[in-house]
């Protein structure tokens, strides 16, 4: 995130109109920028760059430089922005758009957990139709830092006190025709 | 009685059990047939959504094409799912494109949906459907005196709400129907830092800290949420937040149908009120 | 003569040609029947374009011209035009447009082709049968209408009057001004706003040829350009405009404070106010919305808000007055009232009903305290005398009536004193003696005879002594028995019994132990009056439950308090008695059943519960009946021996005599009675004067409609001080009354529902005498030439943005309420003050609150950058040394000297924040936070977010189309853009007119916009108006119906549905007829024709199917 100037090898002019193709950012380009969505944001902070200087980043063609940021993995989908945007652009959407791409290209960034967790929660929900909460955080865990388990463990044991983290995943009857379905739809290509 | 589809949700057979096990004798009292939809898959959540836009779509699909072929709205108590499935709904009207691939996906395993189905979030049929009034009218232990801070979190009125996004008011109107105080606060829709509590907890841990103080300074003795994420949020992380910051919290979090169950007359034990990782028994004491 | 086409295609430039083939398009001209030339050219309405069409009618004689280019809204004048000045009617000219509807909706160069050809087709076979028609002209009326009296109505009616042609202009606020007059300074000048528009108010208002109606609406406008009728109404106003000499007496006088709407409610105003002191005309109005819920409530109609809002400010003894114009009985109703009226209070949807009972009492004991007045006898002006027999409050309040009226009033009464159940029903302790003597004294001292000691038997007596009317007010004077074993046992008394001996003070042996059967207030006052004798033991014992206790609840409250006991759902079966003595009574315990017709539930009796009371006496207060023994016999009665009068006019079956209180209704309250008492009074004045007794009655009463409570904070009613229980021994009054202080803090609770009390102070105070409380709304009709509406706009309300905390935090205010602020003749006299009243060092402006934003107004306000900043400069020059910071999305400054402002308050230290803020609120996180209002937002040019600290937060509103836009579209049957403001006809080339012809629309009713456009666009609508008037006369369209009088069956279908009521009928002919003048060829008439007898002219039915051929072809 060097603060340097922009030279044209760095831009990639088609970046808007790939955000425009995915499902939830659509209306990217009616942003008047007015900066009401980051203002509404209660994670702000923590971002490279904020909802919308993201958003002027994708119009600029800054794709790599946003892609590979911590930026919209700290969205709590809170769409506290998109009740507010004044060009109802829906910016929560857009980011999980700018998600959706900084996977599918390996851009994302090391530097949050959030895509790792987002990883394994979704191979928990494919491979038992249902999620296993407790698979997931183990698998969480040992991805990313097996020490910060430890100090969630007492969170993790208060929740089996209480008998809120079964031991045992719940499978669905249907999960090989779920698995059929998500097949079909790799081999489609993903959303257009 | 109303009849419906029920779609639990993950969380409400895990880490939200007490959401779970206390929505059915709740949905009894009020004569509502909530049928669970049969062998349904996670709603993809929004993690499926920042992974692969098509497959988030298709996961969500499966369970709409399920609830079509039974042909009543889908209700679910999670606002997670709430949100996920309300969307990808509406996309799936709004885009044929996708629409289109999604089709060709769920033809593999026989199934087709034409998007007939409404998807509802618990607590909205609650108050629209049976209305604050009749809940009034079939409270057996008013909660006199309790003074409950109703939590709506985010996503129950936001993007999709049928209440005001920024201060809603129905939780408000339901928890005083059962004969409780709700309190006013200013924080009551805003955001508990979601699952961000497993990869980003200080950014979570602070977002919680504020909700509990706000609530707690305008007198509350426990709180009241429908969804699962909030819940898991503010109850099982209270510890956290209280030696992350040095305090003192010790507010109980109920579900919206535990706090209903009570005020009915539901034994304790058939709300699950045990599940609950800061113990609402103190404050629930008089009414049980 | 054989018809000769010319065809005519227009490129448009582009436009057309682009994507119309337009050769093509020519050729098939070419081949349509009866067209001798087609051509095509790139600008057919260009001077060449003219000359073509011009040459070929000169040298082909072509007798019909077809063009096919834009919409004829655009030039179908210009080729008329062209027609005519060749010699061709230009009624033989069509317009087909090939632009609108070919060649810009569509990319599809063939489809585009084809459809210009159908086009051209339909428009060549319809001008085939296309005849000459012969406009006319009608003069134009030279007076011009202007609506609304901001900036724009002002400016615009004084230039038509600079030129000599007289003006309306309406304004339906009190004065003119509108938001202008509430403005501060101006930008970017920073002239004071008052000092330039006062002089062009001044002007207005004494303008000889503009007649101001202000407080006034245009109500309905029908007619067309250049002759149109309007109907204005004047709302009453309830001072006369030519009286009134604006010296403000009146607001001095005036007890009602509420919020004042041109501060925008952050000041008070009076009931009579006029908005601010430089109005135009200088005259005071009177805020009144209908009787308030109390004084509707009111049986006896007692207004309550006049003397509350009179004691509120200190005024007792006019208070008093209000009162006495209604009835004279302030002591004793405002202690024995069942007050209705507290019941329907307003103030009790905010915490509870103002003590209005106890306020009256406040007023009746003042008095007593100062000394009362001997009254002055009421000058007898009439010469009928009237018989009132009978001297409770029924009969001394219709006698009350009638001698005001000035007729001579003898009240007959049997007893020794005059006040009936007044002095013998109710105990000392709640209604002193003295208190009823000083009332019936005051009406006596106007001048009614009260002879007592004179029982009346004998109707035909009195009207032997020449009494020429009767009011019978004998009251239910007879205690009911309750029909069960050994009621006649010793021991057991009648409360009625009971309570006039107590009063006379013969000592009532009862015992230690006492039983009162009874729920009702002479229960109560037995039980408490028992007490007051020695009784040990007092019970109370009532059939139903505690709620149901007919009794004032307080004084239930107090009778326990005293220490009697109740026995709710328990009745007496049988009295005990031994050697025919009471010992005891046999009681059985009730439960409640299904409701009975009271809506009460029944008492059913729970079988084998009886139980007994040892007791030493028992009273019964179960009820009274009238003593028929004591009136005359030809009386006609009820079945439960009540006397039967007409419900109107309360006339018994005996003429001239009258019957109403008790002796009517059965056992009542007093404020019942008083009010049968006065109704009374009007039937006897009417039967005396020969005038119908019914008509009109009962008078209709406008309640107020909404009562605002905005603003209205929580506060109890000030507690009634009582005398303590354990010094209730004897017959002291126990409720004390208010002191001078708790009355008028009590009294300030009141929310004025009605706002004009009708205290009628203002009249008393006026010299000029120029109120009339009982003004009405009147209209006129007056005739114009041309509209000009300038009704202007309405501030965007923030509430709905939650998150910027507008009503829910102190110290966020909008802009205009800072315009206020900011005034020197504002609510805070220019200081810019926080809620508690200190200035603030640090000020938050957020930009577009309500504008470009989707979910209010999309559009930029336009204004709101610049006075945002100029309050960024005032805030700075009132406040020295505070920081101003202003939030904005993007700064447009675009006006002559706005740029160089904006660069004056940057230099001045104002900061600007780029970005729109997220929201406000005072959870702070830092000490540097606390006791802040907190702007969270991003600052855009740095990318981050910031959480700005400050005392008061402006949000920078949007300006709104009225809310009463659309209506006032209709009325004046204009259009609405899709953002609400009124349409004009072109947004370029005709930004001042409508489609309407004749009818204008100027300043921000139009769109946002600034003084001098708004000034601006003003001059140019009188202008367009002047230019109308000078011209002296208007063409009118040809195309008019015209009804064919051999066909017409004078059913008058059309004259009833056409909307400009152009159709008369020819009663000799019995045939409809149409004035051309006013038709307007809309069709409707010829649509509705059931004889096909009605043609529209240029759509005869031979066109209109030519052409839809033509089309098909």
């Amino acid at each position: 995130m060097a603060e340097t100037m922009v030279k044209s090898p760095a831009i990639e002019v088609s970046f808007i109109d790939e955000v425009c193709s995915i499902p939830g950012g659509e209306a990217i380009r009616s942003c008047i920028q007015c900066g009401m969505c980051t203002g509404s944001c209660p994670t702000a902070s923590r971002w490279d760059y904020p909802p919308r200087k993201a958003i002027a980043m994708v119009r600029a063609g800054l794709r790599k430089e946003l892609l590979s940021s911590n930026s919209m993995w700290f969205c709590a989908s809170c769409y506290t922005c998109t009740v507010r945007c004044p060009r109802d652009i829906k910016p929560a959407d857009i980011m999980h758009a700018l998600e959706v791409l900084a996977i599918r290209d390996g851009l994302s960034t090391k530097r949050s957990r959030t895509p790792v967790m987002y990883k394994c929660f979704v191979d928990s929900a494919k491979g038992n139709g249902r999620v296993y909460e407790l698979g997931m955080m183990l698998k969480f865990f040992l991805r990313t830092n097996p020490f910060a388990a430890l100090k969630m463990a007492p969170v993790g044991l208060g929740l089996f006190l209480h008998k809120r983290l079964p031991l045992k995943p719940n499978r669905i009857k249907g999960v090989g025709e779920l698995k059929a379905i998500l097949n079909e739809a790799k081999a489609l290509g993903g959303a257009k | 009685m109303k009849y419906y589809s029920y779609f639990p949700g993950c969380s409400a057979e895990a880490a939200a059990s007490p959401l779970g096990l206390s929505v059915l004798p709740v949905a009894k009292e009020l004569d509502m047939d909530l049928a669970e939809l049969e062998d349904w898959n996670c709603c993809g959540s929004t993690p499926f959504g920042s992974v692969d836009k098509l497959a988030a779509a298709c996961m969500a699909a499966r369970n709409l094409a399920l609830a079509e072929k039974r042909g009543f709205d889908l209700v679910t108590p999670c606002s997670n799912c709430f949100v996920v499935l309300h969307s990808a709904n509406t996309q799936l009207k709004e885009l044929p494109r996708l629409r289109e691939q999604v089709d060709k996906a769920l033809a593999v395993a026989k199934l087709k949906y034409s998007g007939g189905v409404r998807v509802r979030h618990l607590a909205e049929v609650l108050y629209t459907d049976i209305t604050p009034e009749v809940i009034g009218a079939k409270v057996t232990k008013p909660l006199k005196g309790l003074k409950v801070a109703p939590y709506y979190g985010c996503q129950l009125v936001r993007p999709n709400g049928f209440d005001d996004p920024e201060f809603p008011h129905s939780l408000d109107e339901l928890v005083a129907s059962l004969g409780a105080d709700a309190v006013s606060w200013e924080l009551k829709a805003r955001c508990c830092g979601s699952s961000l509590v497993m990869s980003e907890p200080d950014v979570a841990l602070e977002l919680i800290n504020k909700l509990l103080r706000n609530a707690q300074e305008n007198g509350a003795q426990c709180l009241v949420t429908p969804c699962p994420l909030c819940h898991i949020n503010l109850d099982v992380y209270q510890s956290q937040v209280n030696s992350k910051f040095k305090t003192k919290y010790n507010l109980p979090v109920l579900f919206l149908t535990q706090l209903i169950g009570v005020a009915l007359g539901i034994p304790a034990d058939a709300l699950a009120l045990s599940r609950n990782v800061v113990s609402p028994m103190r404050v629930l004491a008089p009414y049980l | 003569m054989e018809p000769k086409i010319g065809v005519y295609i227009c490129h448009c430039g582009t436009n057309i040609a682009g994507t119309v083939d337009v050769e093509a398009v020519t050729e098939f001209a070419r081949q349509l029947p009866f067209v001798t030339v087609a051509r095509n050219y790139t600008y057919m309405c260009s001077d060449p374009g003219q000359d073509l069409i011009r040459q070929d009618i000169k040298e082909l004689g072509l007798n019909r011209i077809v063009v096919a280019a834009c919409s004829p809204l655009m030039h179908e004048r210009t080729y008329r035009r062209v027609c005519q000045e060749s010699g061709l009617n230009p009624y033989l000219f069509e317009m087909a447009n090939i632009r609108e509807h070919c060649s810009w909706v569509t990319e599809d160069r063939e489809a585009a082709t084809e459809k210009a050809k159908a086009l051209v087709s339909a428009a060549v076979r319809r001008v085939y049968y296309q005849e000459p028609l012969e406009t006319k002209e009608v003069p134009v009326n030279p007076n011009t209408l202007v609506v609304g009296g901001g900036i724009a109505g002002i400016q615009a009616a004084l230039e038509i009057a600079g030129a000599k042609h007289k003006v309306y202009l309406v304004e339906r606020e009190p004065s003119i001004g509108g938001h202008m007059s509430q403005l501060d300074k101006t930008f970017p000048t920073l002239d004071c706003s008052a000092c330039i528009l006062t002089p062009k108010m001044s002007d207005v208002g004494s303008h000889p040829y503009i007649e101001l109606m202000s407080y006034s609406e245009v109500a309905e406008v029908s007619g067309y350009v250049g002759n149109f009728k309007a109907k204005i109404k004047k709302k009453a106003r309830y001072v006369d405009v030519d009286k009134c000499t604006g010296c403000g007496e009146c607001t001095n006088a005036c007890p009602v404070e509420v919020p004042n709407e041109f501060d925008l409610g952050l000041g008070q105003r009076k009931a009579i106010y006029r908005p601010f002191p430089q109005a135009v005309p200088n005259v005071f109005a009177i805020d009144k919305r209908g009787y308030p819920p109390c004084r509707v409530a009111c049986p006896a109609g007692v207004n309550a808000q006049g003397y509350v809002a009179l004691i509120s400010q200190g005024k007792f003894k006019e208070a008093l007055e209000v009162l006495r114009r209604t009835m004279p009985f302030a002591g004793v109703c405002g202690r024995v009232c069942t007050h209705p009226c507290e019941s329907e209070c307003e103030r009790g949807k905010v915490d509870e009903p103002v003590s209005i009972r106890s306020l009256k009492r406040f007023m009746a004991d003042y008095e007593l305290s100062v000394g009362r007045e001997k009254a002055t006898p009421i000058e007898r002006t009439k010469e009928d005398k009237v018989a009132v027999i009978g001297s409770g409050p029924a009969g001394l309040g219709c006698a009350y009536d009638l001698i005001r009226e000035g007729y001579p009033v003898t009240v007959f009464e049997a007893a020794p004193q005059g006040g009936g159940l007044l002095r013998w029903g109710i105990p000392e302790y709640r209604l002193p003696k003295k208190v009823l003597d000083n009332e019936i004294s005051y009406v006596e001292e106007l001048g009614v005879e009260i002879k007592t000691n004179t029982p009346v038997k004998n109707l035909e007596e009195i009207f032997n002594q020449g009494y020429q009317a009767i009011f019978l007010a004998t009251g239910a004077g007879i205690s009911q028995k309750m029909g069960i074993p050994r009621e006649d046992a010793k021991g057991v008394i009648h409360a009625l019994d009971f309570l006039k001996q107590a009063g006379l003070g013969i000592k009532v042996d009862l015992g230690e132990r006492v039983a009162v059967i009874g729920g009702g207030n002479a229960a109560v006052d037995a039980a408490r009056v028992a007490k007051r004798l020695g009784a040990k033991e007092v019970s109370i014992v009532y059939r139903r439950s505690r709620a149901e206790m007919p009794a004032v609840s307080t004084e239930v409250d107090e009778a326990e308090r005293e220490g009697v006991k109740l026995h709710i759902l328990a009745a007496p079966v049988r009295v005990l008695a031994k050697d025919d003595r009471v010992t005891a009574i046999q009681c059985i315990r009730m439960e409640l059943g299904e409701p009975d017709a009271s809506g009460r539930r029944r008492p059913v009796p729970i079988e084998g519960s009886e139980f007994d009371m040892d007791v030493d006496s028992v009273i019964m207060a179960i009820g009274q009946g009238v003593d028929k023994a004591m009136l005359p016999q030809e009386l006609e009665y009820t079945g439960g021996g009540t006397l039967v009068v007409d419900p109107v006019t309360l006339q018994t079956n005996i003429e001239g005599v009258f019957a109403g209180g008790d002796v009517v209704s059965g056992p009542a309250d007093v404020i019942a009675a008083v009010a049968a008492g006065k109704e009374v009074a009007i039937s006897i004045d009417r039967y005396l004067r020969g005038v119908d007794l019914k008509e009109g009655r009962p008078t209709p009463i406008k309640r107020v409609k909404e009562v605002s409570k905005e603003g209205v904070e929580a506060k109890a009613r000030q507690a009634m001080p009582r005398l303590d229980p354990e010094k209730r021994g004897g017959f002291a009054e126990v409720e004390l009354g208010f002191d001078e202080k708790a009355a008028i803090d009590e009294a300030k609770r009141c929310l004025n529902c009605g706002v004009c009390s009708e205290c009628m102070e203002c009249i008393k105070a006026c010299e000029p005498e120029a109120i009339n409380q009982e003004m009405e709304d009147e209209y006129e009709e007056i005739e114009v030439g041309n509209i000009i509406i300038a009704t202007g706009y309405d501030a965007f309300d923030p509430s709905p943005l939650y998150h910027y905390g507008y009503g829910r935090l102190d110290n966020v205010i909008t802009s205009l309420e800072f315009e206020r602020m900011i005034n020197a003749s504002g609510p805070t006299a220019g200081e810019v003050l926080l809620k508690d009243g200190s200035h603030p060092r640090t000020v938050g402006i957020i930009h577009c609150v309500g504008s470009r934003d989707e979910k209010y107004h999309e559009y930029c306000s336009q204004v709101c950058c610049m006075y945002s900043m100029k309050f960024g400069h005032l805030i700075r020059e009132h406040v020295p040394g505070a920081q101003v910071t202003e939030f904005y999305i993007d700064l447009r400054c675009v006006g002559k000297a706005f740029e160089e402002f904006y660069n004056r308050v940057l230099d001045e230290g104002t900061i600007f924040v780029r970005g729109r803020p997220g929201e406000v609120t005072d959870l702070a996180e830092s000490p540097e936070e606390e006791g802040k209002l907190i702007i969270i937002g991003e600052d855009t040019l740095i990318g981050r977010q910031r959480r700005i600290p400050v005392d008061m937060v402006v949000l920078s509103t949007a300006l709104e189309p009225r809310a009463d836009a659309e209506e006032v579209a209709r009325l004046f049957s204009i259009s609405r853009s899709a953002d609400g403001f009124f349409l004009e006809k072109h947004p370029k080339l005709d930004p001042v007119a409508t489609m309407s012809d004749g009818i204008f629309v100027v300043g921000c009713c139009q769109s946002p916009k600034d003084i001098p456009h708004s000034v601006a666009q003003a001059s140019a609508a009188a202008a367009r108006a002047l230019a109308m008037i000078s011209a002296g006369s208007i063409e009118i369209e040809a195309a008019t119906a015209v009804v064919d009088e051999e066909l017409c069956s004078g059913c008058k279908i059309c004259s009833d549905l056409c909307p400009f009521h152009a159709i008369s009928f020819d009663e000799e002919k019995k045939v409809s007829r149409i004035n051309d003048a006013l038709c307007k060829g809309c069709g409707v008439c010829v649509a509705a024709c059931p004889s096909g007898a009605i043609t529209g002219r240029h759509f005869t039915v031979d066109e209109l199917m030519a052409e839809i051929e033509g089309a098909l072809v």
